[in-house]
């Protein structure tokens, strides 16, 4: 059956006969510590089933020999070394023949699934008769391929659909889903768990006695209904489509070719299903939106490496106390404490504190609901952390970290009280978005040991801590703020000190951008709607508005006092004048009312007074956003020319995870890479017209890309 | 053999029963005094050896209260916890025990403490129906299962509340307390006095922040209880001498104002060896001296044995009554209080100066949470003896059964 893809030494799974009539296939790439998918584990596949079939046992079990991992997905490395869509379509029809070689084996199969089975790994499982999971914390279940732009290959599209129906796979695969083994068990992905230790057995067992199965399309009358039915089918798929199109703006094309896929598969038969999918595959993976996504993602893995890169490796602190239990402080206390850290939680009166303790155990007991905490842990979680007026708990801590509103003097103060309170040894994070590490330190007395730690708000869903590294810092306080974040499930990014860091100063410099491009006459409501179609997830006012006028413009004014920013009257200081302070306050740029919003009159009235915007643009709002995002990257760009990065691969993390830069190009450097001289023009041009701000970084002038 | 030395203590605010804390569980208690403890004494939880815990009203679901301590905080699983029991002075048999583990060098760290939620009592069935539910729950069929029940009358299936009643003579703490009184005639105005100096001395440890350094404010749903609940700033002995005798309405003395109240909270010590607690450069080292248990006849005066375990406890410390600077005595009732310092005068032990004893009140004005109250009044006794730069003090509590407990500690140079 393997016959179709050019011929490669097999290697990475094992036929073994077994005893008691019940036959192994043990999966087992050689030289590395995983089980990702390449040609060479696709023609092991294929002989094994082969020896398989011949050797006519009882029954049949896939297992994987490696620890908490039964099998990922497609090799990524594999899928960037190869150009063509015809080759990679040709991959994937390869181990969709293989599959279909193993569903129709005569005999039961069942797969023994140890450990993580996404995407290709679990389209294996799908191929089996019965899947036993392990009751394990590395077990992850699901087919997520669509979050790197890609969507299932190796018959996902067409058995899931028929093994829990067309809604619940709709949901999987959208939403790229990855179920721990007890939640797959409930949403139908696996039909039994057990412990562990228990696996073998289990598996042999039931490979042993039970027969030849056919999937059902659902556990209940109506999921078959949407499975089987057409009509009923129909309206699923009209509801996934206008919910794709609705959150992706358009940008990202696998969603759509998922769902015409699990379509076509049902209305014409899973053959022209698979060759929808094989086909889509290929497209999808050479393009520039999958690239970027994987190429993210992989940095994401890399950066857990990477982040201690020039830092001697450090183990996250046991012990972590906070000041402040606000929303950054008590969102912070929430994420340590389900990196299993000690909290102790700091505030001025039992008020607040109470507040912190109320918003951690919210986030906490809802994290449970949704399945990213384990729900026997939801007290445990919140147990650990408990609540103080004083400096009670924090001599005892390695790490504290202060997150008291944004004002130098009151950040200076708290770092004088906590080298009191704490050991010689302990490390003091400040959470700040823009002021320098090296001021609030200024006066310390020790100030290698205090660092900056930038969250981003809303804590529990924002994916990344930057890092912030003065001159006088420490490598080992550096590195253990770094082992924190990451026990925070945080991507860390380590930049040097100064007014706005990394991402402060290049959101600001586009912001305040955004605030002269008023001047020039654009429309809020209309920026806005441009940059989100461009593919951010905010508009910049919008955005204002959500952090709050008062922080943007102290953030704006922090990073402004040292860069320069654009001439002219400053719209969100005539707006905080007048006492509009953002969304929390009700009104900014718009008016809110509940989840509605409008543009905000008096705003406008604000801004025409202060003769700003007098003459409306005609320029065209996407062209303006585009204008915006090149100022962004030329900002990014500088940053790695003055040091303030250590690494492309840091920029665009930072800038994606932390700032919504558009996923789907891979960040600024990646962005630039792809339309180097394009970029460089369009700077020069745009420099010419508006002022030096846009003159092109050297890193942009150059021919060398950023990722070599 | 190494001292133990108090290296911490903090409680939860005490509330009567059915009030702040009536939808806690006990775990919530515990988890929140021992947190504070641990935090507040700076110590990680990786430092703790082991956890010994009192309560009395064990709610089923807990077999081991303890252990559910170590494991609900998160703390390493591998700290070992046995939970404890003597009634009111569970946490004192907690606290020896872990002293004792530290004495003879299989610990170097402990928890010791103890809790008691009596909002949420455990309600029984009555044993027939208990039994009938046992035998359901083994029968094989359903036939059997009906059978199971057969015997059950209307009567069999009212749930039971646990009573305060001793098993042994059938009368309950207060029927008992009166017998004390009457055995060696306290009048009922010295009770009422005792209870008033109880409230009036608590008013003034929660005042001038004695109390509150001992108390850990307890945070749920964005609030915040900080108080003991019990205390009576504006107790008289007017209002207390108008109060009806409530376990004898005839010719009784106790009151529901000289007695303790029913009452939720939960304490918690941090135990050290004395070269531990040194090595972490701690000061100010309290360390237990020794202690006695004693028991007397229920049927005579159930709440004595204090009377008789301070003695002991004394000549073991190789001191005298007078030696003592400070004295923290559980006051179950203020009749029990009179009592056991008539039965010291006469076993002669020596006469109690009343100006030492329970100098920021006592279980009257602040509360008894049974399995909790030994650790208050260590922890009590070991911060006031450290501002009063007393050199011995003395705890002492009793308890159901006719138990009582009796500990001495000793300021470290």
């Amino acid at each position: 059956m393997n016959a179709t893809f050019p011929s490669v030494a097999p290697a990475g799974a094992r036929f073994e006969p077994g005893a008691g009539g019940v036959a192994r296939i043990v999966i087992d790439r050689p030289t590395d510590t995983v089980n990702a998918i390449d040609p060479p584990l696709i023609a092991a596949l294929s002989a094994a089933i082969a020896a398989a079939r011949a050797a006519q046992p009882r029954g049949l079990v896939i297992a994987s020999a490696k620890p908490d991992q039964f099998v990922g997905g497609a090799d990524l490395a594999m899928l960037s070394g190869w150009s063509a869509a015809s080759e990679i379509a040709m991959a994937s029809r390869a181990m969709q023949a293989v599959l279909d070689d193993l569903a129709r084996l005569p005999f039961p199969t069942v797969a023994a699934i140890n450990g993580s089975a996404l995407g290709g790994g679990y389209e294996l499982a799908l191929a089996c008769d019965w899947r036993v999971a392990a009751d394990a914390p590395s077990v992850r279940i699901g087919l997520p391929e669509v979050s790197l732009g890609l969507l299932p290959a190796a018959g996902g599209t067409q058995r899931l659909p028929r093994l829990v129906g067309v809604p619940r796979a709709l949901d999987l695969v959208l939403n790229a889903r990855r179920l721990s083994a007890r939640r797959a068990l409930r949403a139908g992905l696996v039909d039994e768990v057990v412990h562990p230790a228990a696996l073998a057995t289990a598996a042999t067992d039931r490979a042993a006695s039970i027969a030849k199965r056919k999937p059902a399309g659902g556990a209940t009358a109506i999921e078959r209904a949407a499975t089987w039915i057409a009509p009923a089918r129909a309206v699923a798929l009209r509801r996934a489509r206008a919910a794709v199109r609705r959150e992706t703006g358009g940008h990202y094309p696998a969603p759509f070719k998922a769902i015409d896929a699990i379509a076509a598969g049902l209305a014409h038969g899973m053959a022209r299903g698979l060759a929808m999918e094989a086909e889509s595959f290929g497209e999808l993976a050479t393009s520039e939106t999958a690239r970027n996504l994987i190429a993210l993602f992989v940095s994401g893995l890399r950066q857990r490496r990477a982040a201690f890169d020039g830092l001697p490796r450090a183990a996250p602190p046991r012990e972590i106390a906070i000041v402040g239990a606000g929303l950054m402080g008590s969102g912070i206390a929430q994420a340590a404490a389900i990196g299993g850290a000690e909290v102790r939680l700091r505030d001025l009166d039992d008020a607040a504190v109470g507040r912190g303790l109320a918003a951690v155990r919210k986030l906490t007991t809802d994290a449970g609901r949704k399945g990213v905490v384990e729900r026997r842990e939801v007290p445990r979680v919140i147990a650990r952390v408990t609540g103080t007026t004083d400096l009670s708990g924090f001599r005892r801590a390695d790490l504290a970290i202060e997150a008291v509103f944004e004002e130098l003097g009151l950040k200076q103060r708290v770092l004088a009280d906590l080298e009191g309170a704490m050991a010689d040894d302990a490390v003091i994070a400040s959470n700040t978005s823009a002021i320098p590490i090296a001021d609030i330190a200024r006066g310390a007395r020790r100030p290698e040991r205090v660092v900056g730690m930038h969250f981003f708000s809303p804590v529990h869903r924002m994916a990344l801590v930057e890092v912030v590294r003065p001159d006088a810092a420490d490598p080992g306080a550096i590195a253990r703020v770094v082992a924190a974040a990451q026990a925070m499930g945080k991507t860390a990014i380590v930049v040097r000190d100064g007014p706005g860091f990394y991402t402060t100063r290049i959101i600001g410099t586009m912001l305040g951008e955004a605030a002269a491009l008023l001047g020039e006459g654009a429309s809020i409501g209309g920026l806005d709607a441009a940059m989100t179609a461009f593919g951010w997830p905010i508009g910049p006012f919008a955005l204002m508005d959500e952090v709050g006028l008062t922080v943007a413009r102290h953030a704006g004014e922090t990073v402004a006092r040292s860069l320069g920013a654009p001439a002219g009257a400053n719209p969100v200081q005539v707006l905080t004048d007048a006492g509009l302070t953002g969304k929390r306050g009700g009104e900014g740029f718009y008016r809110y009312a509940g989840r509605e919003r409008e543009p905000s009159a008096r705003a406008a009235a604000l801004l025409a007074a202060a003769g700003i915007g007098a003459t409306p643009s005609a320029a065209d709002p996407a062209a303006l956003a585009e204008r915006l995002t090149l100022l962004f990257v030329n900002a990014a760009a500088a940053c790695l020319d003055d040091g303030m990065l250590r690494s492309p691969a840091e920029g665009d993390l930072g800038a994606v995870l932390g700032l919504g830069f558009p996923p789907f190009l891979g960040g600024p450097f990646r962005y630039a890479d792809a339309r180097r001289v394009w970029m460089r023009d369009r700077l020069l041009a745009l420099a010419d017209r508006h002022g030096p701000r846009y003159a092109p970084a050297a890193s942009l002038m150059g021919e060398a890309s950023f990722y070599r | 053999m190494q001292r133990a030395v108090i290296a911490g203590g903090q409680r939860t605010p005490f509330l009567r029963a059915g009030t702040g804390f009536a939808d806690l569980d006990v775990l919530d208690l515990a988890k929140a005094a021992t947190a504070e403890t641990l935090a507040r004494a700076e110590l990680r939880p990786d430092g703790v050896d082991e956890v010994v815990y009192g309560n009395v009203s064990r709610p089923v679901a807990y077999h081991n209260l303890a252990r559910e301590i170590v494991l609900a905080l998160g703390l390493p699983a591998t700290i070992p916890a046995a939970s404890v029991g003597m009634a009111c002075a569970s946490a004192c048999v907690a606290i020896t025990t872990a002293a004792d583990h530290i004495a003879v060098g299989t610990a170097t760290s402990a928890l010791a403490g103890g809790a008691e939620s009596l909002s949420n009592v455990p309600i029984t069935y009555t044993p027939k129906l208990a039994r009938a539910l046992v035998r359901a729950s083994q029968a094989k069929s359903l036939p059997q299962k009906v059978a199971s029940f057969a015997d059950i009358r209307l009567a069999d299936i009212a749930p039971v509340a646990p009573g305060i009643r001793e098993t042994s003579t059938g009368l309950t703490m207060g029927e008992s307390a009166e017998r004390m009184a009457a055995i060696n005639g306290i009048p009922r105005a010295d009770q009422d006095r005792w209870a008033l100096r109880s409230h009036t001395l608590a008013a003034r440890g929660w005042d001038d922040g004695r109390l509150a350094a001992e108390v850990a404010p307890f945070h749920r749903d964005g609030r915040t209880i900080r108080d003991d609940g019990h205390v009576r700033r504006d107790s008289t002995l007017e209002k207390l001498s108008i109060l009806r005798p409530v376990f004898d309405r005839e010719h009784g003395s106790i009151t529901a104002g000289n007695a303790s109240p029913l009452t939720d909270g939960a304490a918690t010590v941090l135990l050290l060896s004395e070269e531990r607690a040194r090595s972490d450069g701690r000061t100010g080292l309290v360390a237990i001296r020794s202690y006695a248990y004693a028991a007397v006849d229920p049927s005579g005066q159930l709440l004595i044995a204090p009377g008789y375990a301070i003695p002991i406890a004394l000549a073991r410390a190789g001191i005298a009554l007078s030696d003592v600077g400070l004295i923290e005595m559980h006051e179950a009732f203020a009749a029990q209080v009179l009592s056991t310092f008539r039965v010291l005068e006469q076993n002669g032990a020596g006469t109690v100066n009343e100006d030492i004893v329970n100098v920021m009140g006592g279980s009257i004005a602040l509360g008894h949470p049974f399995g909790a109250t030994g650790a208050r009044v260590i922890t009590t006794l070991a911060n006031e003896m450290r501002r009063r730069q007393v050199q011995f003090g003395l705890a002492s509590v009793c308890a159901a059964g006719g138990n009582g407990a009796a500990i001495v500690l000793e300021s470290l140079a």
